[in-house]
């Protein structure tokens, strides 16, 4: 193997890209991005860069060297596996022996194509455009209860605006389980959030504008709407190459997806697993991709996954994945900070210390 | 080693990733927030990963 694409501009490509080199490859590696801007974190863009207490400069990843050819404002549209080649939106060709699938994930939105109006959060554009009209904002309307959309409104309270949230389920329910969600969803309200559950879900009102939405027959609105409904993995360059696509890529679990193309990050769906749409969840992924991709033969990630939220003055951790498992089997309050743990494999922590290390340990111990 | 990593003040927020990359160069210890290892032997491309996969930026690396 002489030349690895990885197409992608963010985490998941970024960490493929670097641990080429850790492992060792001395060939061409060719960094594909359609974003303008060099790689950043995403993570701060719903916290202290919303909020305008970050800059956009300070999002910025440490770069890669001078060994990966880093192209930028350079999307891939088409990729054909059998004569191992990418075709860019400028309708070159990009051949490669190797390739690393990391193109992640876009906002979904609600609104039809052609209505103005519904803000979304995912990009460094995103977030300065978001940033500048709550700016000139009173109020705000998040559609979208997830961390995303929680995150968004808990920032929104700390610039002073009135912040309502509507979802079809009740708070962070889905990805947190019952007992976080409630400490977070109490200390939202504490903030002076206005929380409303749709269980039928809301209607968009509005024609070429969204102007507010229909929740169980009330009309909510605010000076900006932003919707946090998730993402959609961005695999649309992908259709017609052969490649198994269910809501992402899909790969086994060590990233391979097809000879000598393996996929990492929010665009990849594990067998069996499914899609973890999380920073460290991307990083790790991305190692083992490169090592399957490099054939060397190392097992996949051993310990839980981790993720984290930050709002409303709560900080919590989660290793492992909670929000299934219904109520912990230990749970130990301190003041305002917990430990929990289900043996069925999570532990989180609210407001409490503990190495992330130890976190993931505790986890994984039944 | 060639290369020198820097803590940027105030923005670590314990989350480890780079602990898990690079153990012998990065510890987060009891109170939550990465410690240098000192006059850590290590490989530079690993501790470049690490540098570079902090979700909070905090990281940065001279040579
Ligand atoms: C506002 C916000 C806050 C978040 N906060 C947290 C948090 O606190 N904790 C946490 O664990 N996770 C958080 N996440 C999730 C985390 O950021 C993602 O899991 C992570 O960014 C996934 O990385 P990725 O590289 O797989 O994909 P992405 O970050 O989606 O990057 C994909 C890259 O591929 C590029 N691309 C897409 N299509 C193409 C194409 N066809 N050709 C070339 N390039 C393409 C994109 O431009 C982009 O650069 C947050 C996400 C957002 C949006
Ligand atoms: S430096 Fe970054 S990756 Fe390392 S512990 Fe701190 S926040 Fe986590």
């Amino acid at each position: 193997m002489r030349r690895i694409a990885v197409v992608g501009g963010s985490i998941a490509a970024v960490t493929a890209a670097s641990w080429l080199r850790v492992r060792g490859f001395e060939g061409t590696v060719t960094l594909l991005s359609a974003e303008t801007e060099q790689p950043y974190t995403r993570v701060p863009l719903s916290k202290t860069v919303l909020s305008g207490e970050a800059t956009d400069a300070s999002t910025a990843l440490p770069p890669l060297d001078d060994s990966v050819d880093v192209r930028l404002g350079t999307r891939a549209v088409s990729l054909n596996t059998r004569a191992r080649r990418i075709v860019i939106d400028n309708g070159e060709p990009v051949p490669y022996d190797g390739l690393v699938i990391a193109t992640g994930g876009r906002a979904r939105r609600l609104s039809p194509p052609g209505m103005a109006g519904e803000k979304v959060l995912r990009t460094l554009a995103d977030c300065a455009a978001l940033r500048e009209d709550l700016a000139r904002a009173h109020s705000v309307l998040v559609i979208g209860a997830g961390l995303l959309g929680m995150e968004i409104a808990s920032t929104c309270r700390t610039l002073g605006l009135q912040v309502t949230v509507v979802d079809r389920d009740p708070p962070l329910r889905r990805v947190l389980g019952p007992v976080l969600a409630q400490v977070i969803t109490d200390a939202a309200r504490e903030h002076g959030v206005v929380l409303r559950t749709v269980p039928g879900g809301v209607r968009l009102v509005g024609s070429r504008t969204l102007e507010g939405v229909d929740a169980d027959g009330d009309f909510l609105t605010a000076d900006v709407i932003v919707s946090a409904v998730g993402d959609v993995p961005a695999v649309d360059w992908l259709t017609g190459s052969g490649l198994r696509l269910d809501r992402g890529v899909v790969t086994d679990s060590r990233g391979r997806v097809a000879n000598d193309i393996v996929a990492a990050g929010d665009a990849a769906v594990v067998r069996g697993v499914g899609r973890r749409p999380h920073w460290t969840n991307a990083v790790e992924q991305a190692r083992v991709a490169a090592d399957a991709l490099l054939g060397e033969d190392v097992a996949g990630v051993a310990l839980p996954s981790y993720f984290w939220t930050n709002q409303f003055g709560v900080e919590v951790k989660v290793a492992g994945e909670p929000a299934g498992l219904g109520e912990p089997d230990m749970v130990d309050v301190d003041g305002s900070s917990m430990l929990l743990r289900w043996s069925a494999g999570a532990a989180a922590t609210v407001n409490h210390t503990v190495p992330v290390r130890k976190l993931r340990q505790l986890a994984s111990a039944t | 080693m060639t290369v020198s990593i820097e803590l940027i003040p105030g923005r670590c927020e314990g989350h480890a990733v780079c602990e898990a990359i690079a153990p012998e160069v990065f510890r987060v210890d009891d109170d939550g927030m990465v410690q240098l290892v000192p006059d850590s032997d290590h490989d530079d491309a690993t501790a470049l990963a690490a540098v570079r996969s902090c979700p909070v930026a905090a990281l940065r690396a001279t040579s």
